[in-house]
Order: structure tokens, then C-alpha cells, then sequence
């Protein structure tokens, strides 16, 4: 064997060996909880049967080209096959088959389970992006009054979680790879996946089920924390509203926020100038009739379906690449003003639909009545922009 | 140049087997196809038969549906058993009379032939006309098409039957007008009983549209 | 003396004047049948099969390229993360139009252009049923496929993906015509394949040659019969669908609507019903049409014949039974899952059976790898890693993680591509010299198949990582942020997965490449490829009239054993060629029958099919076409039933010889 042949060799096993990504935060051969653990056991015993099979195949018949290769042999008897080899090799696929359907079974049982969860949370899928909602129940170690969040779903390290979700207009699929298999939310009907994640950390997820215009920018992250975390995440997502300090630019930006946002977006205890509760409509506004509720919208770390990131790639490092004993710290400190990620909420305010492709043109919504799909273009100034972003920077 | 003759066999005589159709359809003649059946009709065998999955699937979109009324307008308030009942055995008698119009087609009377196919068209014709009558009744109730799951998959399901008739009626009355004319290209009898076929399963559809619909309650 | 009574390949003297007689016009229906045998109407007109078989075959080759090229804009998009070559929305149009013109104009119609020409040539008839049904599918297909495409230039295509789940695919979600244009489109590529299938199914079953008896049929007729009977009972259920969409989308029904009750899985019921069957109905041809190779160049009969034709009967009927394997993660809930789960399973039963066979057929071979044989291996190889990773899938949690993915990608494209398309090149590089006289390039073709087998394997055996490292389908972009570390992450395996495709693409072009040089390549030989079935029993190309004599069929594999006689003695075997091809089809040329009819040309298929085309046209545009359209169709339809069976003998260029008495023995409808 030459050189040059032999470092080929080497070269095409190392691509075998390290052909696969390291990390990539949607493997689902890297299963991070117990749901998914199974499926991966599974996987464990079916990629294995049908490598060797298709190995047996395909070296079968590279030996019978090899052999049978015509190198002036007489024209072979003109047979038309044995029944009884013919039926041999029928009844071992079969028996392979009932070997790998019994296992299969039994955890697809095993994972429709929906009895024995400790906390029930429920996602909505929209275009394009994920409510989740916490009801108020003893589950979760209690939740007193209801929370409402989007894109991020926070959950407690451990325990076994039933998502209940559905959808708003087209069909969705909550997704987080590592957690569990996905699950299409289908409007009109409540389907349950469980999830529960062994250690701390953000389980990045994406919907999967072909929603239209921007299903690629329809993303999620389940992010799994100690149970005193938890609990922290909870009061911080309780915490009554805090109106910015008058005079500073937050406080302008309020105003602002309640002319040009509060039609869709909710922020919990916000007031008007006639200190009457602002309370959003985004049915009036939105074909599908929901906007994310941006109460503590710096708790979260990524925005507009999950798809841009909140922390500039520093701190989104930081967080996000934590070990697992401070993820959870770190993800409750929130967004500050000097790892914000100005760049792309700035373009995602001066124009929306020109960063994640929307239904927002009002001249092409006749068929939904006028209502957009998404967030339209608001044209707000670079002064509004300046001042929304210093009030959202205090929605923690 | 011309390769329409070729030259005659030098040695024997060609066999030609007996029984055997050389692949054209011989109109008129006795012939023999491998399974004995006539081209024609085992191709209206397998187009009914797929016509049974077309009905199937509108019948399955009824069944889903037929509980998912927006308002209060159902088949409760809306079916006449008694009427439709009437309707649907105007149809079934014009099977009889088209029973009778293919026989008379392979007795080769002509006359008769003609008169019971234009009775079977008139029977249609009433069928389709008590569907319409019908359909009238139920809209000014307030069963219009978009008015609810139960009424868009109801019309869908009864006015694609319907089409159905209609195509038969105007078949049936096409045959009328080209065996007064001496139109028909073929075998006269078969022309008439591919109709009655089609005719036929149309028929048996109603029956099973009838049962489902109307007589078993929601 | 024979008489053909149709108009041969002699030109027509064009206004040769006083020829034609003026005939009483009760004997034509509105129009005359036409009678031309050169020049654009010879083809427009014709109920030739094997015309028609051509026409189809370029027709879907053309659609080829055009998905093709779809497929390279995609894979050029999604080379780099945040891919900007295509908007969101161009993107949607062209991963949707790219699956429906590989499914429902390529695939679909290029199986059924061998169909149509091989499926009469391997019974030995001598036209299908109903040769001007026959042209009515062509041209359906053909004004159909047109048609979907308009929608490019007319507003954009259809956005919801080729499985256009509902509610997406309603008009407040998809607002352009493009889903409208989708769904005629498809009632009228599905109006063409149920004519097909009723017509081949009637010819294979009514019009065998004495002798062919079912279990004597080539496998190839065989598997064509199967996908016959496969879209007569599934076109229904996607034709109900496309209904009701088309319904919900232009009269406002509501069948889709869930704020009206209505239940969106009941679209993924229909479609799939449908869907699977689909599966079957791309696959089968090709496994029939390697079936043909594989024994060919292997210089033996088809290992265990009869299990394969039943394992191709047991495939499409478990066929229907397993189409809730899609809606695995749909939310059926845990024992329907279960079940469909296991029937799935059970389909990979009859599947493993036909590469059984294939691999025992190439045992104790005396193998010839011609291009057809190098694409026929290639297609047990790359389907078996198909149907392998289908097994994985079958394992329903392990699909809540595989389906909408890459993974799923991967997968089907080694089954339709690896199963389909090569099986599909594999039978134009085999049966080139008999539809056209000529061999194709042997050198070219190599080059053909070998840059098509590495394009596809790096364009689709990278998706296999992509997807099961998470990477959904159907998404515009990727991002850096999901793609891992290291080197060979997400992003290069994307990267490689869109060189791979324009690999394939050369690979592609290769073989139009090879079509022009090998244009002027001399006369093929009768029997090239030393070839086993009946369609070899004639020359290359065939007469208009297929066969001289109808054959007489004695044994599985006929024109094989016409050639070679078992010398062998006391029960040992020897074959012995005692006759060459050109040998057995002279003799058969000496004793042609006398008398043969065929069914002179009609305007009225083209016509009724142009009819459609307009209506399609008038339900998205406007009534007044739609009226138009209806007319056109009427009067075809009349026009249709009332034509005589043959033009007058008169105008016959020359007449036929014997003064017009032949008798008017002719097909119909």
C-alpha cells in the first residue's frame, strides 16, 4: 500500500471516528434526561442490528461481483431459485423484526406515561414562536399565581415534567432533542410529551413541524435548573412591576412602550399616564391573537422565537456554556446592560419583518382581515428605539 | 418505400391460435381476451372500483363530521325521512328500468331499448330534481354550504353523488340520441350495459349515502 | 399479405390533391381522424404506445432537470449558515415545487413511459386497451405539469411542502394562488394516472400473447401491474383531499378550519392513505426494471421468480396499512402508534425478500457490468441503506427524534433515489437500444453512473449526521449557534452535502451529454445485451405494429430459451446458443400474420386534456374560462364517443392496397 493510499486510509476512519459534531446542542444521540435516554437505548439496539445487516448486504454482494465476474465461464444453470433457502431467509428478517418491535413497544408505552409527572407546564405554539405557561397548581413545587413566558421553558433538574401543549393556528412541534422526541401541537388539540432533564442546563430545541413563512426562526430552549433556582426563577417571575425612575430614559421609554407596544405586547402591572392598568389586546392585532408577554422579558436570553440571542456572544458564552453547578446562577442574572446583545434588538425594532420574515405587510393582509402574522414594521425612530431598549433592560 | 405490405411467408402457414385476441378490441365479433372479460367492461370494473375509495373518503369526511354543527341546524331539524325515502326509490326503481333497457339491448330491440333508457333518464332525472328540491328546503332553513362542518362535508359528499347521476342522466341520454342515429361505434349491447353499470354502482352508492346519512341518528 | 391499418412511416404527400375524397360527414364524428406520420401532429395525435412511451419519458426528463435545479438552489442556500440566495418565502416554494415535480412529474411519469412502452412489447400485444386513453394520460400529465409550473410566474408556487398539512395550506396561511395552482395541478396528474392505470391494467390482464400466462409475465409487466392497481385505489383518496382543499380554499368550506371544529389531522389521514401507497408506486417500477437487468447480465433467471412477484404484491398491498408511520409524533396516541409500528416492521419483510433475491440472482452469475448493470447494483446497495435506516424509523420513539429531520431526508432520498431513479436509469441505459435503434455510450454512461452514485452519497449520506445532530427539514437557514463545535460539524457536513449535489448534477448532465454523442452512433443489434423477454422478439426499434407474429410464449424468459437449448445430459445442465437474436426475430418476421389492425390517430385526446387545462385555469382565474374549458371538454368528449374507429381508407397515403374491404376490426374508446 502506498503513502499516499495508506494516509487516505487513516484520513477516511478519522472522518468515521470524528465525523460527527462535538456538541451540537441538538444531538439526539446525547441524551440528557431520562425520556430521551430511552429512546437512545432503543437506538442502541436497532442502529446496531441494521449496520450489521446492511454491512452482510452489501458484502455479500460485492464478493458475488467480484466472483461471478464474467472471466469466461460457461452460461450458469438456468435456475430459478430454491423455496427452501428462499424461505430461510425470509424468516430471519422477520425474527429480527419481532426482536426489535418488542423493545420498541414497550418504550413507546413507557414514554406515553402522563400519571406520574410532578409538575405540568403548557406551551402554544404560534407563528412563529412559543408561549409557555405555568398554571397555578402544587406541581413545580407550587406555583401560586400563574407565569406566562415565551420561547424559554425553565424547569426544575430532576423532576419529571408533562408539556401539554397545542397551537394557535398551524400545526407546530415542540422539539428539544435532548430531552425527548418531539411532538406535533395541533390546534384544536391538547398533546402531552414529557420531559425531564438529568442535569442543569439549556436544551436547545426547534420546531418541527413545517409552520410556514419563518418555521426555520421557530425555536426553543428548555432550561433546567436546581430546584432552589427554580424557585428563585419563580419569585423573579412573580416579582411585582417596577416603574423606571422618572426622569431617566427608561422612563420615556415607558411611555413609548405603552404607545407603541402595549396594543400587543403585555407587561404585567404596567399603567397608563391615567394610572389605569394597560392591559394588551394582540387579538385585535394579530391574526393568530397573541404577542409575547414581555413582563420580565431580561430574564429570558433569547428573543423573536428564540432565534436571536439576548447576550452578546461573550456573555452568551458565559451562560450558556456554564457548568452545570452555575448554569442556573448565571441564567437568573438576567440580561445586563453591558452583555446585551444591542445589535440585533435594535434591527428587530427598527424593522422586523425584514429580520425574521413576518406576514406584516398591511397592503397583502386582505385575507386575514387585516391582521398581521408576526410583529409588522412600527418605523419607530432611533430616539424610540434608544428609549424602549433602556426600559426593557429593567423588564427583570 | 411502403411498409404496408410485407412480403407473404415464405414456408408454412402462420399459426394462428385459437382464441386468441391480438390485441385490439374486436367490436362486434365474438373474441377472447385472457380473462374473459371484455376490455371494456373489466375497465368500468376497476374505474367503479376506485370510484368505492372516492366515495369512501367523502363518506369517512361525513361521518367525521356530520356531529360538528356551528348552530343549532342539524339533521334533526332538517331531514324528511319520508320524502327523501321517495327520492331514493325513484332511484332504485330507475336500476330496474335500466335492467330492462340492457336486456332489451341484447334481445336487439332497438325500440325497447331507446324507450327504457329514457325512462331511466327521467327517473334520474326526478331523483336529482327531489335532491335539488331538497338542498332548496335545507338552505332557506339556513343550512348554506359554509355553514358549518356537518354542512360543507354533507353537500360535498351528496352534490359529488349528485354529479354523478347528472353524468349518468346525460350518458344515458346521449345513448338515446345515438342509437337513433346509428351512432354507436361498437357493440351496441355492451355500449348499453357499460352504461347500466355505471349506473348501477351510482345506485348502489345512494343506498349506502341514504343508510349513512339519513336513517342511522347522529 | 399484411395490412396495417394504420398510416406507417412513410411521409404523407402533403397536398397531393384530388386524393382525398370527400367522404359522407356522418361517417366522422365532428373531425377526421388524422392520418399524418411525420412531423409534429405524427406525435400530437398518436395513439402509438410506444410514441406516447417516448413522449412521456422526455416530458418527465425535462421535469428532471427543472426539480433538479430546484434542488441546487436548495442545496446552495443552506451551503452556509443563514443561507441569502432564496427569500423564506422563494425558499418554501422551491423545496415544495422540487418534491412535487421529482414525485408527480418525474418519477411518476418516467415509470409510467416504461410502462407504456415495455408493458405491451413484454405481453406481446401489439398496442395497450385503449390507445387513445392512453394518449388522453400523456397529455393530462403533460398540460398538468405545465400547469403547477405556471405558478412561478403567476404569483408563486405552492409554500406548504408536498405533504401541504393542513391548516397551513389555507388561504389566511398560504394567501398567493400557489397552493390553488398545487391542487389542479395534481387533480390532473392524478386524472392521468388512474386512465394509465385502468388502461395497463386491462392490457396486462386481457391482452397476454397465447401463452403468457400470469406466472409466465416478465417482472417488469408484473411490477407495473402492482403500481397499476396501487394508483387506482390511492389516486381516489388524494383526489378527495385535494377536494376538499380546493373547496376549502375557493368556496370557503371549512374543512380544515379549527376555530369551525374541523380536525387538521384529517388531512394527514387523507394524504397519507395516499402517501405511502405513493412510496410504493416510485419504487416498484425500478425494482421491476432491475429485475429485467439483473437476469440479463447475470446470464441466469430471476432468482425465485415467484417470490418476487408476490413479495411485490404483499409491498403494495401492506402498503395501505401502514400510512400512520408519517404521524408518528402527529399525536394518534400510544396503540395506534404501536400497531402502525409494527406493520411498518412487517413491510421490510417482503422489502428484505427482493434484495434477497437480487443478491442470489448475481450468485453464480456470469456477470456483465454494462452501465444498466452498474445502475441496477447501484440500486440494491443504495436502496438497501434506504430501507435499512426506513427499519429505524419503523422503531416509533426512535422516530419522535428522526422524523422532520435530515435524518428523514437522508432516508428518503436513498430509497427514491437509490431505489427509484437509478432503477429508472438503469432501465433507459437497457432498453435505449430497443426504443431507439442506438446504443448509448458505455464510456459516458460509466462516467454517468459513477458521478451520480458519489454525488447522491454526498449529497444524502451527510443528512444522515445533519439530521440525527438535530437539524430539522424544511427550515430556510440553519445557524452557527445549533451546528456544534469541532470541524466536522453541521456546517461541514452541509458544505458537503451541497458540493455532493452538484456532483449529482454533473452527473446529470453527463448523461445528456451521453444522449448527444451517441446520436449519430450506428444501428444498434437486434439483441444487444444477449436479453431474456419477450420485448427483444422484435426489432429495434419496434414496427409500428410491435410484432410481426404474435408470438406464442412457452416458458418464463421466452426469447432466452428461443436462443439457447439445454444440451446437457442426465440432469446436467449445458446451455448452448443455437440461435442468434437476429435469427429467432427473422423467423418470426417470416411468418407474419396477416391482417393487422391498429387504431388510426385522434385529435380528441390532445383536445379533452387542452379542455382541462383551460378549466384549471378558469377556477382560479375566472368562470368565464372555466365555461370555455367545460365546452372544450364536452365537445371532446362527444367528439370522442362518436369517432369511427379508423380514418377512411381513402385517405390512407398510399390507400391500403386491397380497395378498403378489410374489415373494421378496430379498437374503441
Amino acid at each position: 500500500m502506498s503513502r499516499r493510499a495508506r494516509i487516505g486510509l487513516v484520513a477516511a476512519l478519522g472522518v468515521l471516528v470524528a465525523g460527527c459534531a462535538q456538541d451540537a446542542p441538538q444531538d439526539t444521540w446525547d441524551p440528557a434526561g431520562p425520556n430521551a435516554e430511552m429512546i437512545n437505548d432503543l437506538d442502541w439496539i436497532v442502529f446496531p442490528i441494521a449496520g450489521v445487516v446492511g454491512l452482510l448486504v452489501v458484502g455479500v454482494i460485492a464478493y458475488a461481483l467480484f466472483r461471478f465476474r464474467d472471466h469466461g465461464q460457461a452460461i450458469p444453470e438456468q435456475t430459478h431459485g430454491k423455496p427452501a433457502l428462499e424461505i430461510t431467509l425470509t424468516i430471519i428478517p422477520a425474527l429480527i423484526l419481532i426482536g426489535i418491535a418488542i423493545p420498541s413497544v414497550s418504550t413507546l408505552m413507557a414514554l406515553n406515561e402522563t400519571d406520574d409527572t410532578e409538575c405540568v407546564i403548557n406551551v402554544t405554539g404560534q407563528q412563529w414562536w412559543w408561549e409557555v405557561d405555568y398554571a397555578q397548581q402544587d406541581g413545580c413545587g407550587g406555583i401560586a399565581e400563574p407565569i406566562i413566558t415565551s420561547g424559554q421553558m425553565v424547569i426544575p433538574v430532576g423532576t419529571p415534567v408533562l408539556v401539554r401543549g397545542t397551537s394557535r393556528d398551524v400545526i407546530h412541534s415542540w422539539w428539544i432533542p435532548r430531552l425527548n422526541g418531539k411532538r406535533d401541537m395541533v390546534p384544536g388539540r391538547v398533546h402531552t410529551v414529557r420531559l425531564e432533564a438529568d442535569e442543569p442546563g439549556i436544551y436547545a430545541g426547534q420546531c418541527t413541524e413545517f409552520c410556514g413563512l419563518s418555521h426555520a426562526n421557530m425555536r426553543m430552549e428548555v432550561i433546567a435548573m436546581m430546584p432552589d433556582d427554580f424557585e428563585a426563577w419563580k419569585a423573579q417571575q412573580l416579582a411585582p412591576y417596577q416603574a423606571p425612575e422618572a426622569g431617566t430614559l427608561a422612563a420615556t421609554g415607558e411611555a413609548t412602550f405603552v404607545a407603541q407596544c402595549s396594543r400587543c405586547h403585555q407587561v404585567n402591572g404596567l399603567e397608563d399616564a391615567d394610572g389605569q392598568p394597560v392591559i394588551a389586546r394582540p387579538d385585535l392585532q394579530v391574526y393568530s391573537g397573541a404577542a409575547p408577554n414581555l413582563s420580565y422579558f431580561m430574564t429570558r436570553n433569547t428573543f423573536a422565537g428564540a432565534s436571536w440571542d439576548l447576550l452578546t456572544a461573550e456573555c452568551r458564552a458565559d451562560v450558556w456554556e456554564a457548568d452545570a453547578a452555575v448554569v442556573g446562577e448565571r441564567y437568573l442574572e438576567g440580561v445586563s446592560e453591558k452583555c446585551l446583545n444591542s445589535v440585533d434588538l435594535r434591527e428587530w425594532l427598527r424593522n422586523a419583518p425584514a429580520k425574521k420574515p413576518m406576514y406584516a405587510d398591511a397592503e397583502k393582509l386582505d385575507e386575514t382581515d387585516g391582521l398581521v402574522r408576526g410583529m409588522p414594521n412600527l418605523a419607530l425612530s432611533e430616539d424610540q428605539i434608544d428609549e424602549l431598549i433602556a426600559y426593557l433592560l429593567e423588564r427583570k | 418505400m411502403s411498409d404496408t405490405t410485407i412480403e407473404p411467408p415464405v414456408t408454412a402457414e402462420p399459426e394462428t391460435p385459437v382464441g386468441y385476441d391480438d390485441g385490439q378490441d374486436h367490436i362486434g365479433l365474438a373474441h377472447h381476451t385472457a380473462t374473459g372479460l371484455s376490455n371494456t367492461k373489466l375497465a368500468m370494473w376497476l374505474f367503479l372500483g376506485s370510484e368505492c375509495l372516492l366515495f369512501g373518503g367523502l363518506i369517512s369526511t361525513y361521518m367525521l363530521y356530520r356531529n360538528r354543527q356551528a348552530s343549532a341546524i342539524g339533521p334533526d331539524q332538517l331531514w324528511d325521512i319520508p320524502f327523501t325515502s321517495a327520492t331514493s326509490f325513484v332511484l332504485l326503481m330507475s336500476s330496474l328500468t335500466m335492467v330492462l333497457a340492457v336486456s332489451a339491448a341484447k334481445r336487439k330491440d332497438e325500440r325497447g331499448t331507446r324507450l327504457w333508457l329514457t325512462v331511466t333518464a327521467l327517473l334520474g332525472g326526478l331523483f336529482l330534481a327531489g335532491q335539488v328540491y331538497e338542498f332548496t328546503v335545507f338552505y332557506r332553513e339556513g343550512l348554506g354550504y359554509t355553514t358549518s362542518l356537518f354542512s360543507s362535508s354533507f353537500y360535498t359528499l351528496t352534490g359529488f353523488h349528485g354529479v354523478h347521476v347528472a353524468v349518468g342522466i346525460i350518458m344515458l341520454l346521449s345513448l338515446v340520441g345515438m342509437l337513433a342515429k346509428g351512432k354507436i361505434v361498437g357493440d351496441k349491447a355492451e355500449t348499453v350495459e357499460m352504461v347500466g353499470l355505471y349506473w348501477h354502482f351510482v345506485d348502489v352508492v345512494w343506498i349506502v349515502i341514504f343508510t349513512l346519512v339519513y336513517l342511522i341518528p347522529a | 399479405m399484411a395490412i396495417i391499418e394504420r398510416p406507417t412511416e412513410t411521409p404523407a404527400r402533403a397536398g397531393a390533391g384530388g386524393l382525398i375524397v370527400a367522404t359522407p360527414s356522418s361517417s366522422y364524428g365532428y373531425l377526421r381522424r388524422p392520418v399524418q406520420t411525420t412531423g409534429w401532429k405524427s406525435w400530437a395525435f398518436t395513439v402509438d404506445h410506444k410514441k406516447i412511451g417516448i413522449m412521456y419519458g422526455a416530458v418527465a426528463m425535462i421535469f428532471f432537470f427543472i426539480g433538479g435545479f430546484e434542488a441546487l438552489l436548495i442545496r446552495l442556500q443552506l451551503a452556509q449558515p443563514d443561507g441569502t440566495i432564496l427569500s423564506a418565502d422563494k425558499y418554501n416554494q422551491m423545496f415544495t415545487m422540487h418534491a412535487t415535480t421529482m414525485v408527480f412529474l418525474f418519477v411518476m411519469p418516467m415509470a409510467a413511459a416504461f410502462a407504456n412502452y415495455m408493458m405491451p412489447l413484454q405481453i406481446g400485444a401489439r398496442d395497450v386497451a385503449f390507445p387513445r386513453l392512453n394518449a388522453l394520460s400523456l397529455w393530462t400529465f403533460v398540460f398538468g405539469g405545465i400547469f403547477i409550473n405556471t405558478s412561478w410566474i403567476l404569483g408563486g408556487a405552492a409554500d406548504g411542502g408536498w405533504f401541504m398539512y393542513a391548516p397551513n395550506s389555507s388561504v389566511p396561511f398560504s394567501p398567493t394562488h400557489g397552493v390553488d395552482f398545487w391542487v389542479l395541478g395534481l387533480l390532473m396528474t392524478g386524472i392521468a394516472s388512474q386512465v394509465g392505470a385502468i388502461n395497463l391494467i386491462v392490457t396486462a390482464l386481457n391482452m397476454r400473447a397465447p401463452g403468457m400466462t400470469l406466472m409466465r409475465m416478465p417482472i417488469f409487466t408484473w411490477m407495473a401491474l402492482v403500481v397499476q392497481f396501487l394508483l387506482l385505489f390511492a389516486i381516489p383518496i388524494i383526489t378527495v383531499a385535494l377536494f376538499l382543499l380546493l373547496f376549502q380554499r375557493n368556496f370557503d368550506a371549512t374543512f380544515f378550519s379549527v376555530a369551525d371544529g374541523a380536525d387538521p389531522l384529517l388531512w394527514q389521514h387523507l394524504f397519507w392513505l395516499f402517501g405511502h401507497p405513493e412510496v410504493y408506486i416510485l419504487v416498484l417500477p425500478s425494482f421491476g426494471i432491475i429485475s429485467e437487468v439483473l437476469p440479463t447480465f447475470s446470464r441466469k433467471p430471476l432468482f425465485g421468480y415467484p417470490f418476487v412477484v408476490f413479495s411485490g404484491a404483499a409491498i403494495g398491498l401492506v402498503g395501505f396499512g401502514v400510512w400512520a408511520h408519517h404521524m408518528f409524533a402527529s399525536g394518534l396516541g400510544p396503540i395506534s402508534v404501536a400497531v402502525f409500528s409494527v406493520a411498518t416492521m412487517a413491510i421490510a419483510v417482503p422489502t428484505g425478500v427482493k434484495i434477497i433475491n437480487w443478491t442470489l440472482t448475481l450468485w453464480g452469475g456470469k456477470l456483465w457490468f454494462t452501465t444498466a448493470m452498474l445502475f441496477a447494483i447501484g440500486l440494491i446497495v443504495q436502496f438497501t441503506i434506504g430501507g435499512l435506516s426506513g427499519v429505524t424509523h419503523a422503531v416509533a420513539p426512535s422516530d419522535t427524534q428522526q422524523t422532520d429531520t435530515y435524518y428523514i431526508v437522508a432516508h428518503f432520498h436513498y430509497v427514491i433515489f437509490g431505489g427509484a431513479v437509478l432503477g429508472l436509469f438503469a432501465g433507459i441505459y437497457y432498453w435505449w437500444p430497443k426504443v431507439f435503434g442506438k446504443m448509448l455510450n458505455e464510456k459516458w454512461g460509466r462516467w454517468n453512473f459513477w458521478l451520480m452514485i458519489i454525488g447522491m452519497n454526498l449529497t444524502f449520506g451527510p443528512m444522515h449526521i445533519i439530521g440525527l445532530q438535530g437539524q430539522p427539514r424544511r427550515m430556510y437557514r440553519w445557524t452557527e449557534n445549533r451546528a456544534g463545535e469541532g470541524f466536522f460539524n453541521l456546517g461541514f457536513w452541509n458544505l458537503v452535502s451541497s458540493v455532493g449535489a452538484f456532483v449529482l448534477g454533473l452527473g446529470a448532465l453527463v448523461f445528456l451529454v451521453n444522449i448527444w454523442i451517441s446520436r449519430k452512433n450506428p444501428p444498434a443489434p437486434a439483441d444487444p445485451w444477449d436479453a431474456r423477454s419477450l420485448e427483444w422478439l422484435t426489432t429495434s426499434p419496434p414496427k409500428e405494429h410491435n410484432f410481426d407474429r404474435i408470438p406464442t410464449v412457452h416458458t418464463l424468459d421466452e426469447f432466452f430459451h428461443r436462443k439457447y437449448e439445454d444440451v446437457g445430459e442426465d440432469g446436467s445442465h449445458d446451455f448452448k446458443q443455437m440461435k442468434t437474436g437476429e435469427q429467432v426475430i427473422a423467423e418470426e418476421e417470416a411468418h407474419a400474420d396477416e391482417h393487422i389492425h391498429l387504431p388510426s390517430p385522434s385529435y380528441w385526446p390532445i383536445i379533452l386534456a387542452f379542455g382541462m387545462l383551460i378549466i384549471a385555469y378558469g377556477v382560479i382565474y375566472t368562470p368565464l374560462l372555466l365555461a370555455a374549458g367545460a365546452a372544450v371538454v364536452i365537445l371532446a368528449l362527444f367528439g370522442w364517443a362518436l369517432e369511427p374507429p379508423t380514418a377512411d381508407d381513402s385517405e390512407f397515403d398510399p390507400p391500403s392496397s386491397d380497395g378498403g374491404q378489410p374489415s373494421k376490426e378496430l379498437a374503441h374508446v
